[in-house]
């Protein structure tokens, strides 16, 4: 096990990797909130009158998604780089404690420390200012713990493996290269899928409520499935296609 | 101990680069590796290291199989690349974030190389020079105590001082627990340090011989006209005549020049393996 996993050089790499990751993290909490400020929402004051409550929910999910996936991106950015991809494969710790320390970075230390952040950047940032901009406007702080919070934090925690693939696995612009494989896939099984169930996609009907229209059709099983794969294994098999990415690396 | 058995090994697209290369170094010593730029030195290097593959055969280093990258394997060998890129940190943070990693990392002999290549201790990594992030990495590779330190052109970049401070520490540091593998084309700044010499051609390893059984069985000398017999190996026309290479018949000393050395074996390695027939060629 001490092969794979040791609790003390993997501190030690966590140590080394946030020190590491600091200045990039801070570059893009710096671009991210200086964009939700001046774009989101004082462009939401002044362009749109009617708004008259502004609840943040949608800044937050949108930041955290983008973010992470660009954070994601750059995971494992030493293995872009002939010149620093050999410290990086020739530093004393196994591939597991490599993969975890980077996954525990940019996917559960991502989602906490960015929800607090915004977070505190609501509540003592934004809507003391926003209010002062328009009185009219109400704001509501944003809550991490909103039933709407939680599942943007859900669907990151999934998504964010497939920007991890891309990380081990692309040499230089990570970030377009798997928005583009994601895309090219999409659109494959998105025709895929238009051969099978077009009929009912040419209907009226809205897919993701109560009132499914494939409830009691054969093809209602597969949609069973497609979601139980999409939840229970999408993330876990990106994170093992990382690993041996890592794992079967060469310079 | 590094084992290498059987090993084959290329780039995608390209010609294969070692077929059945065999070759055991043991430990203690200073390995000199030479060879024509495309040789493959470099891939040998990080073969060794463990960022390249072998095809098939059998590659082991103390034991470990380089391929599978065990963190006990990684703490005993240390890379100091020919091209690198430091960490944006400073010298004290870098020594603070890496050397728990090596278990016998000895802080006092980091000082004391720093201090001899005449090194500051605090200074931004990036605001060193090349030479000076070369000599610094040397210095922690040196300090990490690592049963292989692997150097590849240790000394491209280094001033005309600094060389021979790299010879002194280099040597200083070695012992029994312990081996360099030094990769070179600049093969006099090791003159006097690396023994034995390894030469790489053609994907095969075409001489392995330490100091003492070259001066035994090769001469090297300066003559004004070309000897006739047999037993010139490689001849090299100078400004005052000519240096030539030859069997060693007559039991004298000769001064060594790795070049010329290093010449006559790529020429006419068919010769000189003829003198050392009774070595092992692929130890």
């Amino acid at each position: 096990m001490n092969h794979y996993f040791n609790i003390h050089r993997f501190l030690k790499l966590l140590k080394l990797e946030l020190f590491r990751s600091f200045r990039g993290i801070f570059i893009a909490f710096e671009i991210t909130f200086g964009m939700l400020f001046f774009v989101g929402l004082l462009m939401s004051v002044i362009v749109e009158d009617s708004l008259v409550f502004f609840e943040h929910t949608g800044g937050y999910a949108f930041t955290l998604i983008i973010g992470g996936f660009v954070l994601s991106s750059l995971a494992f950015n030493d293995l872009s780089n002939s010149l620093k991809s050999s410290n990086y494969l020739t530093l004393p710790a196994s591939t597991f404690e490599k993969f975890l320390s980077m996954w525990l970075l940019t996917s559960v230390g991502w989602i906490v420390f960015f929800s607090f952040t915004y977070y505190l950047y609501t509540v003592f940032v934004a809507n003391p200012i926003g209010s002062m901009i328009d009185a009219n406007m109400r704001f509501e702080d944003f809550d991490p713990w909103s039933d709407f919070a939680i599942s943007v934090m859900k669907y990151y925690f999934v998504l964010q493996g497939v920007f991890l693939v891309g990380a081990a696995h692309f040499k230089g612009y990570v970030f377009p290269k798997t928005l583009f494989t994601v895309i090219l896939v999409a659109i494959v099984a998105g025709t895929l899928f238009y051969f099978i169930m077009g009929d009912l996609m040419q209907e009226d009907n809205e897919c993701f409520s109560q009132m499914n229209p494939l409830i009691g059709k054969p093809a209602y099983k597969i949609w069973l499935l497609a979601q139980w794969a999409f939840w229970w294994l999408l993330a876990p098999f990106c994170w093992v296609v990382t690993y041996l990415g890592l794992k079967d690396r060469e310079v | 101990m590094v084992q290498i058995e059987n090993v084959s090994f290329g780039y995608p697209s390209k010609p294969q680069l070692f077929e059945d290369l065999s070759v055991s170094l043991p430990m203690g010593n200073i390995y000199g590796l030479l060879g024509k730029n495309g040789a493959g030195k470099s891939s040998l290097l990080k073969l060794i290291a463990g960022l390249l593959f072998p095809k098939t055969g059998s590659l082991h280093v103390s034991g470990f199989s380089p391929r599978e990258r065990r963190p006990e394997f990684l703490s005993e060998i240390y890379l100091v690349t020919e091209e690198f890129e430091v960490s944006a940190m400073g010298m004290k943070r870098f020594v603070e974030l890496y050397s728990p990693f090596y278990p016998r990392f000895n802080h006092e002999l980091l000082q004391e190389y720093l201090n001899e290549f005449s090194l500051p201790t605090d200074e931004k990594l990036t605001s060193l020079s090349y030479g000076q992030k070369k000599k610094f990495l040397l210095s922690f590779g040196l300090a990490t105590d690592c049963q292989l330190l692997i150097l590849d052109e240790p000394t491209n970049g280094l001033d005309i001082p600094s060389k021979s401070q790299f010879r002194k520490v280099v040597a200083s540091a070695i012992h029994e627990e312990r081996s360099f593998i030094v990769s070179t084309h600049q093969a006099r700044d090791m003159e006097n340090l690396i023994d034995p010499i390894i030469i790489l051609d053609e994907g095969q390893i075409v001489f392995f011989e330490d100091y003492e059984q070259i001066s035994q069985r090769l001469i090297i000398s300066k003559v004004k006209e070309l000897p006739t017999h047999d037993g010139v190996v490689y001849t090299e026309s100078t400004f005052s005549g000519h240096t030539i290479v030859e069997e060693n018949t007559s039991g004298a000393e000769s001064n060594m020049n790795l070049e010329t050395l290093f010449n006559a074996v790529v020429n006419n390695k068919e010769k000189v393996q003829e003198i050392f027939k009774n070595q092992t060629i692929t130890r």
